[in-house]
């Protein structure tokens, strides 16, 4: 007892793996109680569910004012689908086939770029709002009340949010795509003026339904595994204020590795090293 | 003898908060967010002014730096190698298809430098530094540390916004070669342990498409986005609304949608920039 007294650094990087471990199961459990509340959720918290679809889409406080997740993603969305016909148009019409943009676009798009940006912007909009609520109401003893209430803090709070977004995520990704395609078209045929025959055309060939699907695969997956993460910042949320914020970008960097991550497996896993793609048909 | 203000106590609170008593037809709504615009180019442009005027924070700078640099290098290791990967593996099946596998040297050094760097760069940043300072001063703010500053005649702005702008650009900019280095070690190992590329037309094809123009555009692209993070964190925190978790969460929340935004209309605008200015 006094050894550790007397070094404490030393005895805080021997249990670091121990911590470490324990974390990674505290994580799990937590994620389990979050999954096994959500048939109790659905039966009894159908109106928060409801309320909390709403506020996900809509994102809350000044969020809300500039349109919430919705238009965030959105334009994010825009935005890379602009960044990647300027891109291409360019890079392609280095070696001469900037006709090809179209094709471009209805590839990158759908295997990289939308659902990347889509699992940030839902990481940055409603991951990060849920991690704020529930770090607050924490910092409130909020969850401590619920829990004197006999109220089940965790269906309560974690299920029900990831109902709600499970709900949330197919149209807001279908926005996202449908914006990200126009974005392209609207660069490549009105700003850098190629024909739009000639776009639609290769556009159109190009686009794989399949594709398509395990794109949403990859964006559902992508939705669950950030409200889990932001939901267990929030959740176990310490140190006032402070604390909430610094959960908050904590959550935000941890949801960005496994967004990306995400994206990387599914991929692999959907095309694996074939790629799924003909070009000649 | 005049009884102006010195600029010194007027702090960015003081000028910000005025209301505005013109325009008085627009809708809160849209009002609001306008107001949160004005505000925070007004405030940059003081951060930037400040930058040449003494005394420069150079303690606070290097102290900010290091943390940005501590919180943001092993996400951005975690994010910089599946993002690699992913492109890689997505350029090689395009490639492999059209017969070009041996070009895949080229579009991961093309992707790495001018797409990848920024973007995952900003993304860290945004993510993790900017994160981290805005929950920082947005609970001094709240505990009205920064109040106390001003009635002690120090200019927060001066003090804490232009070193901690200068301390996230640098980092940028400094993690932005780290990721092109990882984007072009990681798209070799990739392709050509896995996908069976040439490992000699991998890298005789790394500089066909990017240059020095472009690592440049790169860099400078970076370190715009680190500044404007670092600006949207600061101005988020001093001037959070409220008090309590909430608000600051709230803040939090705010920083990392508005810089992820701000930073994408930039990637868009320095991309369109940096092709015409390498139009061969």
């Amino acid at each position: 007892m006094t050894l550790q007294a007397l070094n404490p650094r030393v005895f805080r990087e021997l249990e670091r793996p121990i911590t470490t471990l324990g974390r990674i199961g505290d994580q799990t459990m937590f994620y389990g109680k979050a999954l096994a509340g959500v048939p109790y959720a659905v039966r009894y918290y159908t109106r928060d569910i409801v309320r909390l679809t709403a506020q996900i889409s809509m994102g809350a406080g000044t969020l809300a004012m500039i349109g919430g997740t919705l238009v965030i993603i959105g334009f994010l969305t825009l935005a890379t689908g602009g960044t990647l016909a300027v891109q291409g148009y360019s890079s392609l019409g280095n070696i001469g086939i900037e006709a090809l943009t179209g094709f471009l676009a209805a590839f990158i798009n759908v295997r990289i770029t939308a659902p990347i940006v889509a699992g940030i912007g839902l990481a940055a909009t409603f991951g990060a709002g849920v991690t704020a609520q529930l770090g607050a109401m924490r910092s409130n003893q909020e969850i401590d009340a619920l829990e004197a209430m006999a109220i089940r803090p965790i269906s309560f709070l974690v299920s029900t949010r990831i109902v709600a977004g499970m709900i949330a995520i197919t149209p807001l990704y279908s926005i996202a795509v449908i914006l990200s395609f126009l974005a392209s078209r609207l660069t490549t045929v009105f700003l850098l003026g190629q024909s739009s025959g000639l776009y639609d055309h290769y556009f159109s060939t190009f686009l794989s339904p399949t594709d398509l699907l395990s794109s949403f695969l990859q964006a559902i997956l992508m939705a669950l595994a950030i409200l889990f993460i932001h939901t267990y910042f929030g959740y176990t949320a310490t140190g006032g204020p402070a604390g909430v914020g610094l959960a908050t970008g904590r959550a935000v960097r941890a949801s960005l590795i496994v967004v990306v991550s995400i994206t990387l497996l599914v991929s692999l896993a959907v095309y694996g090293t074939s790629g799924n793609f003909n070009l000649s048909g | 003898m005049t009884t102006e203000i010195p600029n010194q106590v007027a702090g960015p609170g003081a000028v910000l908060r005025t209301k505005s008593v013109g325009l008085p037809a627009f809708s809160r709504a849209v009002a609001q967010p306008l107001r949160g615009v004005g505000g925070l180019f007004l405030m940059s442009a003081d951060a930037v002014r400040f930058l040449f005027r003494r005394p420069f924070q150079a303690r606070e700078f290097l102290e900010q730096s290091w943390f940005v640099a501590r919180v943001a290098l092993v996400p951005t290791l975690l994010v910089a190698i599946p993002f690699t990967v992913l492109v890689s593996f997505t350029l090689n099946i395009l490639l492999r298809e059209l017969g070009a596998a041996d070009l895949s040297g080229a579009g991961a050094a093309f992707g790495a430098v001018t797409q990848i760097g920024p973007l995952v760069t900003v993304l860290i940043v945004a993510g993790a530094g900017a994160t981290s300072m805005c929950a920082d001063l947005g609970s001094r703010t709240i505990r009205d540390e920064i109040d106390a500053l001003e009635v002690l005649g120090i200019n927060p702005v001066q003090r804490l916004v232009a070193p901690r702008m200068l301390a996230s650009g640098l980092v940028a900019l400094l993690l932005n070669s780290l990721v092109c280095i990882i984007g072009i070690l990681g798209g070799y190992v990739f392709s050509v342990f896995v996908q069976d590329v040439n490992p000699g037309s991998f890298a005789a094809g790394i500089t066909v498409l990017t240059g020095i123009p472009e690592l440049l555009i790169s860099g400078v692209k970076a370190a715009l986005f680190g500044l404007i993070a670092g600006l949207v964190a600061c101005y988020r925190g001093l001037m959070i609304t409220g008090r309590g978790a909430q608000a600051v969460g709230n803040a939090v929340n705010e920083t990392v949608v508005f810089a992820f935004m701000s930073l994408f209309v930039i990637n868009v605008v320095g991309t369109a920039i940096g092709i015409q200015m390498t139009a061969k």
